[in-house]
């Protein structure tokens, strides 16, 4: 039988990647993918299959389904069975845990829940359907909070005034402070940085913290590895942009004065990670009408998790999934505990479809 | 956290841009870029264009990979 | 006759039958087909393989066949893939009150033209009307009896290291195809629904072998849900090689953009062959020249390495676990 690895014909860049993350032979060293969508890739592509003994990859807290605490849920939740209102959501959101119910759950009680591919089109669906209240769940990083923001400014335009956001928008660079020490190395989010652009990640680097910005494929993910092995063997602190044909150092200005225009930052609870000064987004006052929190007067929710539940060390590369008790007994995928088991970028749910990995 | 999508820019008109791939068409905002035009490639992420990509992740990284040699 | 189907036609009356008259009988008749409680028909000795199989689907009429056509080619392929040559079926409708008539006359005709083609005869039918709202359009219920060819014997549980696994054809065009007609996502592509009759294509694979461990069809949970339940019936490991299995490029983009994996959407046209490797390369030959299955492939091995478990050979030459599918497909966005 031949070996899996004759069968495959790889672009060259890939091949010499591969080679020079083999054959690397310095200190021990932690990289730490910051990306949930990252988390995901590595699993799908076995790229554990070729680190050597001393790399170790963490998976960060870069998942906005994982981040969003159960109280985001509650309010969902509460919104849909108290207010009658119709609830617009990424598909990802729909099975994350709240005190009691999820979404998924919710619908069974007889809350409307509307899957959406963006959220401009929730906002066209309140355009469609003017007798229903529409609330669009608005969670993500710097990549996705400027797709809410052009469906604010539709609603405003064509003044669609029966949709709001309920925001849990987050952004990374207080994230990344809390998290230096986890880490020897960050993989930066690659779509992150297009919106952002590298200025957060070049400071760090004078901080002495040193990380690689990258993109999605295998080639891009092999490249970057290699690139932050190479460089971490110099000693020095480093930042690379691997990832230019999509990351421009400024980033997107369009996109960052269009978040500018509607938002501001607040303080903000990660589930796990607990409140971030300043790492939290939401709407500016003169777009009260738009805000959900402020419309339907959302009363304080209970937030709850359960005790067993690790997600929070797992997010912060504390621990491993598999050292939490829950994992695989009470909270798989089919039945999430954790917000981490729910999301497909979740490290626990990766670690539990792809059970560790075949060298 | 934000997974993207490649795609080939087929029209653009007033913000919105039809966006091609692999076969697969899609409307999605072009606010964000300036200039776009049929045949650019940009990265879409939930409905929106948000970067034009310049080239092919294999050229890429092999240019990547050559520098640090 | 009224153009719209009433609970007049479900009340076993004149009405009643004239409906099995002008749709059913119009386009189900055969000798067999029954005006009595139940078909009669002479049995030969061997084996036979019998199955049914209930089909909801929205939209009923989608690129590559509608309700009907996919009621018949259900269960001839569960029989075909028992090694059965599907002989009779029954069909019994449940259809919304307000149906439109000439839609029940499409979906009537098409199993009509789907029956001939397997070469299996409709004997029994039954109708059933329910009020407004209380089904979705049309359901329809099928149950079929196949005689087994002699010598041939295929079960999940026979899969054995050093076997080669096969797929009849590109996967995910049946899910692809509905997830477009159901038009949620705005996404515009170019996909048919592989829905066929595979009896044909399974008596081709056994005239040329009958060395074949398994023969299933990937319908509702897609290929990779077959291959879990061949692995954990077998207790055999089953590793495939991720960049050998074939998905139309329409169907791949439309997974990116959803962030689905082909492998666990649905089919209603595809087998999953699991038989010795010295076969393989004659069965995906024969496979070539079948009508559904220009596209076969070699997809992987069966392995005694990892028992119970899909694994996939990755573009890094690395492998991995091939991911569980979990309840409803959500498309992945963030």
């Amino acid at each position: 039988m031949s070996k899996p690895a004759e069968r495959i014909n790889m672009g060259d860049a890939k091949k010499q990647a591969i080679s020079m993350i083999r054959s690397y032979d310095g200190p021990p060293v932690r990289i730490m993918e910051v990306c949930g969508t990252h988390t995901h890739e590595l699993f799908r592509l076995g790229v554990r299959g070729i680190l050597p003994e001393q790399v170790t990859l963490i998976s960060g807290p870069g998942c906005p389904v994982c981040v969003t605490p159960p109280d985001f849920i509650d309010a969902a939740v509460w919104l849909a069975l108290e207010k009658q209102v119709t609830i617009t959501t990424f598909g990802d959101l729909v099975r994350v845990p709240g005190s009691r119910d999820s979404l998924a759950s919710a619908r069974g009680k007889g809350a409307k829940v509307e899957v959406v591919y963006s959220p401009q089109d929730a906002c066209t669906y309140a355009k469609e359907h003017p007798e229903e209240d529409v609330v669009f769940l608005s969670v993500g990083f710097e990549t996705t909070t400027p797709s809410s923001c052009l469906a604010l400014e539709q609603a405003e335009r064509e003044k669609i005034s029966n949709f709001s956001l309920l925001t849990a928008n987050k952004t990374m660079p207080e994230a990344y402070k809390m998290l230096q020490g986890s880490a020897d190395i960050f993989l930066y989010p690659g779509h992150v940085n297009a919106i952002a652009g590298n200025a957060v990640c070049q400071q760090l680097c004078r901080q002495g913290i040193s990380g690689v910005v990258t993109g999605f494929t295998a080639a891009e993910i092999v490249t970057a590895i290699a690139i932050a092995l190479s460089k971490f063997k110099e000693g020095k602190p480093f930042f690379v942009n691997a990832y230019p044909r999509v990351v421009k150092d400024e980033g997107s200005p369009a996109a960052q004065a269009l978040t500018d225009k509607y938002l501001e930052p607040c303080d903000t609870i990660w589930r796990g990670l607990g409140e971030i000064p300043g790492s939290g987004l939401r709407l500016k006052e003169e777009y009260a009408s738009f805000d959900a929190y402020r419309r339907y007067a959302i009363p304080k929710m209970e937030g709850k998790t359960s005790p067993l539940c690790r997600c929070g060390e797992v997010l912060q590369g504390k621990c491993r999934p598999v050292d939490c008790k829950v994992f695989g007994k009470g909270c798989t995928p089919e039945h999430p505990i954790g917000a981490c088991m729910v999301s497909g970028e979740g490290a626990c749910s990766a670690y539990y479809q792809y059970g560790g990995v075949i060298k | 956290m934000c997974v993207g999508l490649p795609a080939r820019v087929v029209n653009v008109k007033d913000g919105r841009a039809v966006v091609d791939a692999s076969g697969a068409q899609k409307e999605i905002s072009a606010q964000l870029l300036e200039d776009l035009e049929p045949g650019d490639y940009v990265m879409i992420h939930a409905g929106t264009a948000i970067a034009k990509i310049g080239s092919d992740d294999e050229e890429e990284t092999a240019g990547l990979l050559d520098a640090l040699l | 006759m009224n153009d719209r189907v009433s609970l007049a036609h479900g009340a076993g009356g004149k009405q009643t039958a004239e409906l099995i008259d002008k749709v059913f009988k119009a386009h189900f008749s055969n000798p067999l087909f029954t005006a009595d409680d139940a078909a009669v028909f002479p049995v030969e000795a061997g084996k036979m393989a019998f199955s049914t199989d209930g089909f909801i689907v929205s939209p009923a009429f989608f690129p590559g066949g509608n309700i009907g056509k996919l009621s018949i080619c259900g269960t001839v392929n569960d029989l075909a893939c028992m090694g059965a040559e599907p002989l009779y079926l029954t069909c019994a409708f449940v259809i919304e009150e307000g149906f439109p008539m000439d839609k029940l006359e499409e979906v009537a005709a098409s199993m009509e033209k789907t029956a001939a083609e397997a070469g299996v005869k409709i004997v029994a039918g039954d109708t059933k009307v329910a009020g407004k709202g209380q089904v979705d359009g049309l359901f329809i219920t099928t149950a079929g009896i196949g005689r087994i060819r002699d010598g041939v014997s295929t079960s999940g549980a026979f899969a054995k290291p050093g076997d080669a696994v096969i797929v009849s054809g590109d996967i995910g065009r049946h899910g692809c195809t509905i997830l477009l007609a159901r038009d949620e996502f705005g996404i515009d592509a170019q996909v048919t629904s592989d829905c066929a009759p595979l009896w044909g294509t399974v008596k081709a694979m056994t005239d040329a072998t009958q060395d074949i461990h398994v023969i299933r069809d990937a319908t509702r949970g897609g290929v990779g849900t077959v291959l879990y339940e061949v692995a954990e019936q077998s207790g055999a490991g089953i590793r495939l090689f991720a960049e050998d299995i074939p998905v139309q490029d329409s169907v791949k983009g439309v997974c990116g953009m959803l962030g689905l994996e082909p492998l666990y959407l649905a089919c209603e046209g595809r087998l999953v062959i699991i038989a010795p490797k010295e076969h393989a390369q004659e069965l995906v030959d024969v496979l070539k020249q079948c009508p559904y299955s220009q596209d076969a492939a070699i997809i992987g091995e069966v392995t005694g390495d990892m028992p119970g478990r899909v694994t996939m050979v990755t573009e890094l030459g690395t492998e991995t676990i091939l991911s569980r599918p979990t309840g409803e497909l959500l498309p992945r966005i963030c």
